[in-house]
């Protein structure tokens, strides 16, 4: 007897996962599809309207509910620190609003160009050196300082765009962090640049002098803000439009297939590099005008870790991920500064935690727990060996009818079956019981026998009636005659039929 | 007489292709087992589940009476070096080869045992004196040398330690016919001792009637000879030599 | 220009550069990790044999002692953290390197924690003085780092060739899964690796420190210039990295005497990017096959 099929296991096993999704009563999916973002296709939110199958009541539902989730953690942003901080929160929400912005548009070099590029806070320091710089010596006003940013900023990206069009992956961010460490020791060693001072100071600002401190702060903080919703805005416009969507088609060492759809993805990966580049370059002109200069700060190696721990920790590649990782470490860096150098140490514990355990972040958990669990479903179930061992997998794909392979299973189960009730005691038997009631196991292999297939299934032939009998297989074939399968000749019928079981209980052993 | 190997249902696989279904198999010492199968029954993941390296698996192995399977789902290779110095010796499929360095030292980095390590130049006299070719490309890196040759190789490196058990995977795979018939036959002048050899095969005329027993794999089980007969194998394997 | 003292700075920063760049090169192409926190082990050992002079002894060997052991210990600390829990995880190369950077940046902090951000002086371990060799002159410091890092160079090339250990790393640098099945524990040479590395960039420590002060980021530039070399010399080389010592040693050293020390960095990254845009793969990535 073979195991029974585990049946339990397999009714337990859910085919897909339902997406469940907050239902609303009432229409309104067409009118929702009118409505569009100005100059754009999109529309603000994809409702789907659909029948509830029980009650037939229409129904909507939201398809995909990041943005109001955005436009609630946004606005909670906005509202939250002139309401409620203190002038020191005021001031690290703006330091919040201005990283997120950095990595954001940071995102659209690693995540969208695939540039693994670590010089994107020294981008920002060219930008707030080279506008502070124009301020100090040339008197530049503070909206020129803007201007002159992303010129700056693009400069430079072009700079170290060079290499980036050869080296690949860990190369190229090696490089990057070596020119990080090589604009900040150029910068501490420059007079001109504020070797002595320890930074640039004496730009211009935005922030009318005549201003209070609170409003000035507050001031402050909106002008961040409106840099972050800008710096959003930019990744969305380019993550999202052509160049996003040239460049997902070749993902890394994917490239190959892109390049044969005949998508240029090198001269894409350089465009939104310098796009992003000129961006970075363009906060560091805000980060100028709005600290009255700029500190070599920017380029220190403790600097680069803290921003790339915002993004490690709330998931490379996504935007969510950038505001809410920018969000925790400067929660922790300062607001928490009381705690001294043991917040940067908590910092690092996040970051280091984050990227033992979880494969993308934050963010990143809930797939990684789907796959997680896909992962050791489809384990089980391949290893319900039960099932198995008839076809391989591969083959299996090849066969449009799977009932087939079902039955071959099921066949294969009764022969084990079978051949565990063949005896000498069952052949003897039969040999003597022609005519007789038979016992239950010889009924029930010859069950089997008679349900075989026509094709060449065994009969008996009356060469001569009562004299000669001869075994044949059926062809199975309209108009094709059986064919005789050995020499061996009988005399009655009755052991004619009994060679015709010896064969099929012989065939039956033989086979698997 | 021992069992070198004993395999109790065994189910392996990667994913969610299973892809061994509840196999068993004992090997017996001093047997050349011949393992054949077409493309993708799983004669290769056989051998990778005996060193640990499928995917996912369940069932016992027992190497020398040691059981070295289980369950196990996660960390492919983890514990391979640990079950290769149990006593066991896989030529895989893709040679694994170090192809930067020299035959020499591929030969060196096949004696793990400290005492093999000690010995390591008496071995590899004994190792080239199956496989002649190799005498003069000591000195070559072994990314620059012919399949052929890698093979052996790899077959050397495998037989530099005391393995009480030597998986071949696919010996003449991508070989020119002569060229793998020596092969073959190399691997038939090894003298195994107490130890076991199984050889896994796509070409049933090459092993047949070299090896004392030949197992069919078919869809990842195995039919026919999977356990070891019980007549003493001196005379089947003999007259070979 | 004095052509004997550019030999000899230029010999004195290709042996320092040597062994920092060989720990991150070693490391990248037997582990396939970028080990970031090298700077960090570098700052360690400084203290720890720093640690070693003030308590223990002064004498020269006990303070080489001192960094090179802690430099092995932190080496383990980090394959500990980094390395083992990672290493059959998807997209570990980039996971790695920003554990390594996490430890790096923690590691930073509770030194200065620890030790506050006052700088500290490693003890002359070669005394002070000056030897002359015909119409060459050298000061201890200079005979003596040069000494150390030639004799720890060798004795790790020496010892990757012959020892079995060593045939483990060479050949687990080439393939992974094949060393497995030559009976190579993945882990166990890990740590060996990380040991080893450790214990060079301790002794660079302790050797650098004979110039420079000990502080909490006094590993970032060795750690900059080791990642730069071994790059420029092609990761996972250990020839193209001596080499790529040897000729960016050179230049700083004509640099320096030449335009003036600010200006040492700016040459020696033109030279390293021109060399990676004519060689992707740095100057040795080229002839020897290395991991992807």
């Amino acid at each position: 007897m073979t195991a029974p099929i585990d049946n339990t296991a397999s009714t337990t096993a859910l085919v897909g996962t339902r997406r469940l999704l907050p239902r609303l009563a009432g229409h309104g999916g067409v009118s929702w599809r009118r409505w569009r973002y100005p100059f754009t296709r999109r529309t603000p939110l994809l409702i789907e309207t659909g029948y509830n199958p029980t009650t037939l009541a229409t129904e909507r539902r939201i398809v995909n509910p990041a943005p109001i989730l955005w436009l609630i953690a946004l606005a909670a942003i906005a509202v939250a620190p002139p309401v409620f901080g203190n002038s020191s929160f005021i001031s690290a929400a703006t330091t919040f609003a201005l990283y997120a912005a950095i990595n954001v548009i940071w995102m659209l070099t690693i995540g969208t160009a695939g540039i693994f590029s670590l010089a994107s806070l020294a981008t920002v320091g060219v930008g707030a050196f080279g506008a502070a710089y124009l301020s100090v010596y040339w008197g530049f006003p503070w909206w020129a300082m803007w201007m002159v940013g992303p010129v700056f900023g693009l400069i430079f990206g072009v700079l170290i765009a060079i290499p980036a069009i050869r080296l690949e992956g860990f190369y190229y961010a090696l490089l990057t962090v070596g020119i990080t460490e090589l604009c900040r020791v150029y910068v501490i060693q420059s007079q001109k640049l504020g070797a002595a001072a320890y930074g640039l100071f004496g730009a211009d600002g935005f922030v009318p002098k005549d201003m209070a401190e609170r409003p000035g702060l507050i001031m402050g903080f909106y002008a961040s803000f409106v840099v972050l919703l800008l710096a959003l805005a930019l990744y969305r416009a380019i993550d999202g439009q052509r160049l996003g969507r040239l460049l997902r088609a070749a993902p890394e060492k994917h490239e190959a297939f892109a390049e044969a759809l005949g998508i240029n993805y090198r001269a894409a990966r350089i465009q939104v590099f310098l796009i992003s580049s000129a961006a970075l370059g363009g906060v560091g002109g805000f980060y100028a005008t709005l600290l009255h200069g700029a500190s070599p700060s920017l380029f220190t190696m403790d600097q680069l870790m803290l921003l790339l721990a915002m993004i490690v920790i709330g998931g490379i590649g996504r935007t969510e991920g950038a505001v809410l990782g920018t969000l925790i470490v400067v929660l922790f860096d300062k607001v928490f500064i009381g705690l001294g150098p043991a917040r940067l140490v908590l910092i690092a514990g996040i970051m280091l935690a984050t990227v033992l355990f979880t494969r993308g972040g934050l963010f990143g958990i809930p797939a990684q727990y789907r796959a997680w669990r896909g992962k050791r479903q489809t384990e089980r179930r391949g290893q319900r060996s039960g099932k198995g061992g008839e076809v391989m997998p591969d083959e299996a794909m090849e066969i449009a009818d799977k009932q087939s392979i079902v039955a071959r299973r099921f066949d294969a189960r009764v022969r084990a079956e079978l051949k565990a009730l063949i005896t000498d005691a069952l052949i003897e038997e039969h040999r003597t019981s022609a005519n007789k009631r038979r016992s239950d196991a010889l009924e029930r292999v010859l069950t089997y026998f008679r349900r075989a297939a026509v094709a060449d299934k065994y009969a008996v032939l009356a060469v001569k009636p009562f004299a000669e009998y001869r075994i044949v297989a059926l062809s199975g074939r309209r108009g094709v005659p059986p064919r005789v399968v050995d020499d061996q000749v009988f005399t009655t019928p009755e052991a004619a039929l009994h060679g015709v079981f010896l064969k099929r209980v012989s065939d039956l052993r033989d086979s698997t | 007489m021992t069992d070198v190997l004993r395999i109790e249902d065994l189910s392996a696989g990667y994913g969610p292709l299973g892809v061994l279904h509840s196999v068993g198999l004992t090997v017996r010492a001093g047997e050349r087992v011949g393992i054949i199968g077409l493309n993708g029954h799983g004669k290769s993941t056989l051998l990778k589940a005996i060193a640990g390296l499928t995917g996912w698996q369940s069932g016992s192995i027992k190497l020398n009476g040691i059981e070295i399977g289980g369950t196990r789902s996660q960390g492919p290779g983890r514990y391979t070096h640990k079950i290769v110095r149990m006593g066991l010796a896989l030529m895989p499929q893709g040679d694994a080869l170090f192809h930067g360095l020299t035959v020499a030292d591929h030969l060196d980095s096949g004696a793990y045992t400290r005492r093999a390590w000690r010995e390591r130049k008496q071995r590899r006299e004994h190792v080239l004196a199956i496989f002649p070719p190799l005498e003069k490309l000591l000195g070559q890196p072994v990314g620059k040398l012919s399949g052929g040759e890698r093979r052996m190789v790899s077959l050397a490196r495998g037989l530099m330690d005391d393995a009480k058990l030597l998986l071949i995977d696919e010996p003449s795979l991508g070989l020119a016919p002569k060229i793998s018939k020596g092969l073959i036959e190399a691997l038939m002048r090894i003298d195994i001792k107490d130890g076991a050899m199984v050889i896994a095969e796509q070409n049933l005329s090459l092993l047949e009637g070299k090896v004392s027993r030949l197992i069919g794999l078919h869809a990842g089980k195995l039919k026919g000879g999977a356990v070891a007969p019980d007549m003493p194998l001196s005379e089947t394997t003999h007259h070979h030599h | 220009m004095d052509p004997y003292y550019l030999a000899l700075t230029t010999i004195n920063l290709a042996a320092i550069y040597g062994l920092l760049a060989l720990g991150i090169s070693i490391i990248w192409s037997s582990l396939g990790m970028i080990n970031m926190a090298q700077g960090f082990t570098f700052a360690v050992s400084g203290y720890g044999a720093w640690l070693v002079a003030q308590h223990i002894s002064t004498n020269g060997l006990a303070v080489v002692a001192g960094g090179v052991i802690t430099g092995a210990l932190a080496g383990a600390l980090i394959g500990g953290i980094a390395f083992i829990p990672l290493y059959d995880k998807p997209n570990f190369p980039l996971r790695s390197l920003i554990a390594t950077l996490a430890i790096s940046l923690m590691g930073g902090q509770c030194l200065l924690w620890i030790f506050t951000p006052r700088v500290k002086a490693l003890p002359k371990i070669f005394g002070i003085g000056n030897v002359h060799f015909g119409p060459v002159v050298a000061s201890y410091d200079k005979i003596g780092s040069i000494v150390c890092s030639a004799i720890l160079l060798l004795v790790t090339l020496a010892w990757m060739k012959s020892s079995r250990r060593g045939l483990e790393i060479r050949a687990m640098m080439q393939n992974p899964e094949g060393a497995a099945l030559v009976g190579v524990g993945l882990r166990s040479t890990a740590m060996a690796v990380m040991m080893v590395t450790g214990a060079m960039a301790g002794l660079a420590a302790v050797l650098l420190s004979q110039n420079y002060f000990i502080s909490p980021t006094a590993g970032v530039t060795p750690l900059v210039k080791g990642m730069v070399v071994a790059l420029a010399g092609g990761l996972g080389s250990v020839a193209g990295a001596l080499i790529a010592a040897i000729l960016i040693g050179f230049i700083e050293a004509v640099t320096a005497v030449g335009l003036g020390g600010q200006y040492v960095l700016i040459t020696q990254f033109l030279f390293i990017i021109a060399v990676l845009l004519v060689r992707p793969r740095g100057i040795a990535g080229m002839i020897e096959h290395t991991r992807e």
